[in-house]
Order: C-alpha cells, then sequence, then structure tokens
C-alpha cells in the first residue's frame, strides 16, 4: 500500500470485470432535466413510469408538477450502453465477497482460457462491474422535447467522428 | 475515478464498444481504467486499456447542469454519460518522445516512456505494433536488434496533416456543420461561402486534432497548413482559454436560431432515429473543441 493517497490514486487501476458485461440485464433508463441531488434507491416504477403518456409528439410525464416531453434515444450503432458501480474496497470484506462474487464463481470455470494476469493486478488495485444494460433510454425536457441542438445528442455523434480522427493513417 | 463514498455506491453510465462485449468471453481481466497523462493539457486524465486485444480507449464525459439518471429503481444525480472510444496511442507517445526528443538522442522507447506521475505509463509499451506507429512520428536506428527513436517534427507534422485530412473526410461524411459564424458577405456572394467551405473543415478538425496535442505543436500545424491567423471576422481562438469563453456567446446564438427551427421541423424529423437526427444536426456554432461535444462551460 502506498503511504500517499494522493499517490495512491496515480497509480491505481480500476480493473472492470469483462463477465460482467456479458450478464448485465437489460436497464431502464430517463434523462431528467433536472438535477436530483441525491443517489439512491427511488419507486420509479410507482410514481413515475405508470404517469408516462404517449402523446401526439413524443412521450409525456410529470415529475415534481412539472410537465415533461421525452423521447427514446437509441445508443449509437457500436456501442452498448451499462451502468457499472464500483466495488467496495475491502473495508467490509465480507459483505462484497458474498454479495458480489456469487455470479462470477461459476464463470470462472468457463474462463479456463484466461491470460495471464500478470502484473495487471495489484493488491491496491480497484474492481468495477457493470449491474445493468441498455440499447436506449428516454431522454426527457421540461415542456418540450430537446431539440436537434441538445448537447446530449450532440456528444451521441462524438463516437463517429473520433473513430476517424483515431483511425491510423497509411504510410507514406 | 470517486471511490464509492460509503453509503450509496455511485452509478457511472458508460457507452462501450459492443465488441469488448464479446471478447469479454475469453478473458477473466485486462480491462484496466488508469490515469495517464492528458498529451495535450499535460494533467492526469482517465483512459481504458483492453489489455487482451491491445487497444487503448479514451474516455469523454458528457455533462450538463440539470441533469440526473433514473436507472431502474433507483436515482443518480449530475446525469453523466461516460464514452470509450478507441484512441491512437500515438498521440500519447508523442507526449513522451517530444520531452526526451529535446536531448536530441536515438533512445530505446522503454527510457522514453518514463512518468513519475503517472506509472501506468508503462501499459503503452505493451500495446502491439508500436514499431510500426513510431515510424510516423520518429526517425529510428537499429543496433544489435534493439530500436532506438528519435523525435521527428517533420515526420510529426505530415502525419498530423494526415490526420486531418481524415478527420475532414468524417466531418463531411457526417454532416457536422463547419462554419464558424454567418459572415456579412455570404449574404451577397454565394462564391465566397463556398470557396471557404474546405478551409473551414480543414480549421475544425485542427481544432480537433488541437485536443490531442500541446500547444506548440498545434500552431506548428496550423502553420503548416496555411489556416490564417487569427482575423476580427473569424476568429480561431489560439488557446483553450479564449475558446472556452468564447463558447457561450456562440452557443446562444445558435439555440436562438434552433428553437425557432425546431417547432417547425420537429414533426418532419419524427420518422428518423434519434441517432440518424443527431447526425445530421449537430451543432452549428462552429466550435472546434472536443468539449463542445460534451460539456457546456457556462
Amino acid at each position: 500500500m502506498e503511504s500517499s493517497d494522493e499517490v495512491a490514486v496515480e497509480k491505481c487501476r480500476v480493473h472492470l470485470r469483462p463477465g460482467t458485461l456479458r450478464d448485465a440485464a437489460c436497464a431502464t433508463l430517463h434523462l431528467l432535466p433536472c438535477e436530483v441531488q441525491v443517489n439512491g434507491p427511488a419507486p420509479v416504477e410507482r410514481f413515475f413510469t405508470p404517469a408516462i403518456r404517449q402523446g401526439p409528439d413524443g412521450l409525456e410525464v410529470s415529475f415534481r408538477g412539472r410537465r415533461l416531453r421525452g423521447e427514446e434515444v437509441v445508443v449509437p450503432p457500436g456501442l452498448v450502453g451499462y451502468v457499472t458501480v464500483m466495488e467496495e474496497k475491502g473495508e467490509v470484506p465480507v459483505g462484497k465477497d458474498f454479495s458480489e462474487r456469487s455470479s462470477n464463481e461459476d464463470e470462472r470455470e468457463e474462463q479456463e482460457l484466461a491470460e495471464p494476469p500478470e502484473a495487471l493486478e495489484r493488491d491496491f488495485d480497484q474492481f468495477i462491474g457493470a449491474t445493468a444494460s441498455f440499447r436506449r433510454f428516454t431522454l426527457w425536457g421540461l415542456e418540450t422535447i430537446p431539440g436537434p441542438d441538445a448537447k446530449v445528442r450532440g456528444a451521441l455523434t462524438w463516437p463517429s467522428l473520433a473513430a476517424a480522427i483515431h483511425a491510423q493513417v497509411p504510410e507514406d | 475515478m470517486d471511490c464509492g463514498n460509503g453509503a450509496r455506491a455511485r452509478q457511472h453510465v458508460f457507452l462501450l464498444p459492443e465488441y469488448l462485449k464479446d471478447a469479454s468471453k475469453k478473458m477473466k481481466s485486462g480491462l484496466i481504467f488508469v490515469k495517464l497523462v492528458n498529451p495535450c493539457s499535460g494533467e492526469g486524465t482517465i483512459y481504458l486499456f483492453n489489455m487482451c486485444q491491445q487497444q487503448l480507449f479514451e474516455i469523454k464525459v458528457f455533462k450538463e447542469k440539470h441533469h440526473s439518471w433514473f436507472i431502474n429503481q433507483s436515482v443518480q444525480s449530475g446525469g453523466l454519460l461516460h464514452f470509450a472510444t478507441p484512441m491512437d496511442p500515438l498521440f500519447l507517445l508523442l507526449h513522451y518522445l517530444r520531452k526526451t526528443g529535446k536531448e536530441g538522442k536515438f533512445q530505446p522507447l522503454n527510457q522514453v516512456v518514463v512518468d513519475d506521475m503517472f506509472p501506468n505509463c508503462i501499459l503503452l509499451l505493451k500495446l502491439p505494433d508500436l514499431e510500426k506507429l513510431l515510424r510516423h512520428v520518429t526517425e529510428e536506428k537499429e543496433i544489435d536488434k534493439k530500436k532506438y527513436y528519435k523525435y521527428s517534427k517533420e515526420k510529426t507534422i505530415k502525419w498530423l496533416e494526415k490526420k486531418v485530412h481524415q478527420t475532414v473526410s468524417a466531418l463531411k461524411i457526417n454532416n457536422i456543420n463547419v462554419s464558424a459564424r454567418v459572415q456579412a458577405n455570404a449574404f451577397f456572394s454565394g462564391d465566397q461561402v463556398s470557396s471557404d467551405k474546405e478551409e473551414d473543415y480543414i480549421r475544425y478538425a485542427h481544432g480537433l486534432i488541437s485536443d490531442y496535442i500541446p500547444k506548440e505543436l498545434s500552431d506548428d500545424l496550423a502553420k503548416y497548413l496555411k489556416l490564417p491567423e487569427t482575423s476580427a471576422s473569424l476568429p480561431n481562438p489560439p488557446s483553450k482559454k479564449v475558446k472556452l469563453s468564447d463558447e457561450p456567446v456562440e452557443a446562444k446564438e445558435d439555440y436562438t436560431k434552433f428553437n425557432r427551427k425546431d417547432l417547425k421541423t420537429e414533426k418532419k424529423n419524427s420518422k428518423m432515429t434519434a441517432a440518424q437526427k443527431a447526425l445530421a444536426k449537430v451543432d452549428k456554432s462552429g466550435m472546434k473543441s472536443i468539449d463542445s461535444f460534451f460539456a457546456t462551460k457556462n
């Protein structure tokens, strides 16, 4: 373990558990046009989902008394959406090992072809796993559906442009 | 990366290349997020390595004020959307090559890619075809079957020029509007607009590439591409700071344009998929920084 926390962060590697990418169940995602300052469970199925109506121009719902309009946005081709969660550090080793590992255990046997993890994993490293996947999400705007100029839509064009910027150029 | 501060585990929403999922069948480990030097800013930035297929991905975050996620039966504040897209590792290698290049010596790669701040840079040395990549930006010597490299600015500029042209093609294919601002003469001379177009694309592409190289090199590239210096009518912001302060002004102009247009075109567009729409009508503000795809600065 590093003596200084800062150094540890720079040296730290966060390993994404590949098995979790395959097994992630499909999730329902909504991108709201407001900031909810909390992270945690919320009874979305009880209040939000049943209130969604199909209006003449897309979906309608209300949240905290405000009218929202939305539409489904598809994840760009070639990409998959994932929800990931950082695994707790060793502080609660028992809880971690039993809740997180149970599903990984059976996979371990299939993965006899595991490449040597040599030096890739160190004991101060952290782990992150996908808990859910998605192919589309619902984008919501206040009163109107977010227009074509919405920043999110711009961001979704990025992967196709990035592919060109980073493609190898031909040698002379 | 925040490291889960207690009670509520923070959920990250990611868009990852689909082939990582397929590749995951064969691997037990090997997808690693690490902090490495950002070749443009010199600051620490998170990248993703796929050690099995040996690829480097950069992580970009969509972050805009006033957003949150509902993820199944939970709420996640911030509304961040993370993108992992393949990155040319040469941009990162270039950072180190230029640093040691000042000594003007031929050096083996493992003496070039050294970093006390970001020791994970050694992962870069595990990427495949490094020798082939390095030929674009270095002179090399082989002594006793060992390769020695020296940074070549001339080669680098030529390589970057190819990158710019490659990006220009993508901008055209994706129909991204690159004209910085409507110029007064656009109203009077149609010819003027079309002849300016190619230069607009090159300037825009140069701006995108500049987010992966230090300012100094970006300026040299601009000269090589014969991009005009900042002029009054068509500002080509020389530094990031200027770019940032410039953005809100441009954005505001465009939002008003779009809002009006929206109402009329909304129905017509409803048959297109969201992705098509996004491709068809990206920002019209002529912003060049990659940041313009991800975050509002005001």
